[in-house]
């Protein structure tokens, strides 16, 4: 049955896709997805319980990403435990390299914590808005709700089993780095941290999307990457 | 493969699991991998596979296809046993007929419709095997194979790794029950103290080697004789198990 011993390398694509792929089935089968789904519906009902007033429909989705944060950070927490501890030593030999198993967990976290955002910006044009809000406030909207995704992605890949494998540790790691970057974005100085509050300050200016937007993503993924780089970096002795 | 000063810790200020450890395995090399609780035999298969990266040292000409079977499978995912392994060889890049073949010699086809949870120990075991064995694999790390296998798999398992070692694969085989006894041509690795001995083939009829660099034998430790009194039927199996544990082991006195 074992004729000859493959020589040949594969390219990072495919066995990254197909990771990918494994760790998004995983990850609904298991129902875990329901916890930050529940989390997206709360935070949706206090936001559009009651219509937007006209005008105000940039702010309340900067309210929405800054609250979600925590909510893509419980999904892509819970998408990277799902897989066992063995399981990933398994995926890291199929894929090839650690780097492919790394990559494909935020990844596929990305993937969820997208689906979700869709939702959020989707949920008001059809419950909270009274009209449809004008191009430029929806693509503020998708930027913010990306930056948010991408916050929260880090958060949890930093507050994951394989960088602290303690689920209380860990519950409460991601809870107060949620928390700790709230109060520190309130301070004047933007560059301390991922800006959630200016985020909401800057949304109620008019010209939002040309001035504040661009700065207000940069300072975010800086911190974003900072973060990634450092959960990447944990993981090189923490398969 | 080789493994140059390879020496590993978990953390900055942890002791050291592996220290100065420099191993040659060659294409067609099957090697066993013994030593107590502790020794460092997980973190050594795990530096093999690629999936753990070495504090110093280097590893170089890994084969690019590695199969790792862990000594426990892990059952708690939510698939059954076809769409686990239909996904690791998508990942793998292998057809979906390889699947069935490995079923069909693993014993597992009546089990492929069923979840991973609901799998015996040894079924579980099996599913570890087969995703390991989707892809002829240039390295086989395989952590305690025979552990909860059925007697017709235990007997398959030899062949199958003959089969990896003949076509130019490495086989490493972490094994506490002894289940290479007899295979001719195993490179015996004894995992003490962060080192890793090497006894070519019979350990106790070949040379002994520390390949821990400017370590002579002069240098080895003192060694000390227990005497240990059994059954004359029982003598085998105890020295058997000392020899999994890394001991030297040799049976004396023939029951007259």
């Amino acid at each position: 049955m074992i004729s000859r011993v493959a020589t040949a390398g594969s390219g990072p694509v495919r066995p990254t896709v197909s990771l990918v792929r494994f760790k998004i089935a995983a990850y609904v089968r298991s129902h875990r997805i329901i916890q930050p789904f529940v989390g997206l519906l709360a935070i949706m009902i206090v936001l559009y319980s009651s219509r937007v007033a006209l005008g105000q429909e940039l702010p309340s989705y900067a309210d929405s990403a800054a609250l979600l944060v925590p909510v893509f950070a419980w999904a892509a927490r819970g998408l990277l435990d799902t897989e066992p501890d063995v399981q990933r030593l398994i995926s890291i030999t199929a894929a090839g390299r650690p780097g492919r198993e790394v990559v494909s967990g935020l990844l596929a976290s990305a993937v969820i914590g997208g689906g979700l955002a869709v939702l959020a910006l989707v949920a008001p044009l059809v419950i909270g808005f009274r009209a449809v809000p004008s191009t430029a406030v929806l693509i503020s909207g998708l930027t913010l709700h990306l930056l948010s995704l991408l916050t929260g992605t880090a958060l949890g890949a930093l507050a994951s089993r394989p960088i602290l494998p303690d689920p209380a540790t860990s519950a409460l790691t991601m809870l107060g780095g949620y928390v700790a970057i709230l109060l520190v974005s309130l301070v004047p100085f933007a560059w301390l941290t991922v800006p959630l509050i200016g985020w909401m300050r800057a949304a109620g200016r008019p010209s939002f999307l040309s001035r504040s937007l661009p700065e207000l993503s940069a300072i975010t993924v800086f911190w974003c990457a900072v973060a990634l780089a450092t959960y990447i970096r944990l993981r090189r002795t923490r398969p | 493969m080789r493994l140059a000063n390879l020496s590993f810790r978990y953390a900055r200020r942890a002791p050291w699991v592996l220290q100065q450890v420099d191993l040659d395995l060659p294409p067609g090399t099957v090697a066993e991998v013994t030593g107590r609780n502790g020794a460092g035999k997980s973190t050594l298969l795990r530096l093999l596979a690629g999936a753990t990266r070495p504090s110093r040292g280097s590893i170089t000409g890994r084969p690019p296809i590695v199969g790792y079977a862990p000594e426990i499978f892990p059952v708690d995912q939510p698939f059954t046993v076809t769409a686990y392994l239909s996904h690791m060889a998508d990942v793998r890049g292998v057809p979906a007929r390889a699947i069935e073949a490995w079923a069909e010699r693993l014993g597992m086809t009546p089990l492929l419709e069923v979840p991973l949870g609901d799998l015996s120990k040894g079924s579980a075991h099996k599913v570890g095997l087969a995703q390991a064995l989707l892809a002829p694999p240039g390295l086989l790390i395989l952590d305690e194979p025979f552990s909860g296998l059925d007697e017709q798999t235990r007997a398959e398992l030899p062949g199958l790794i003959d089969e990896i070692s003949t076509a130019g694969g490495i086989v490493v085989v972490s094994d506490h029950q002894n289940g290479l006894a007899g295979h001719p041509g195993v490179t015996h690795l004894t995992m003490e103290n962060g080192t890793v001995l090497a006894h070519e083939h019979d350990p106790f009829h070949e040379r002994v080697t520390r390949l821990l660099p400017g370590h002579d034998r002069s240098a080895a430790p003192e060694k000390s004789i227990i005497e240990i009194l059994v059954d004359h039927g029982d003598a085998e199996a105890v020295a058997r198990k000392l020899q999994a544990e890394g001991y030297e082991a040799r049976v004396r006195g023939g029951g007259a």
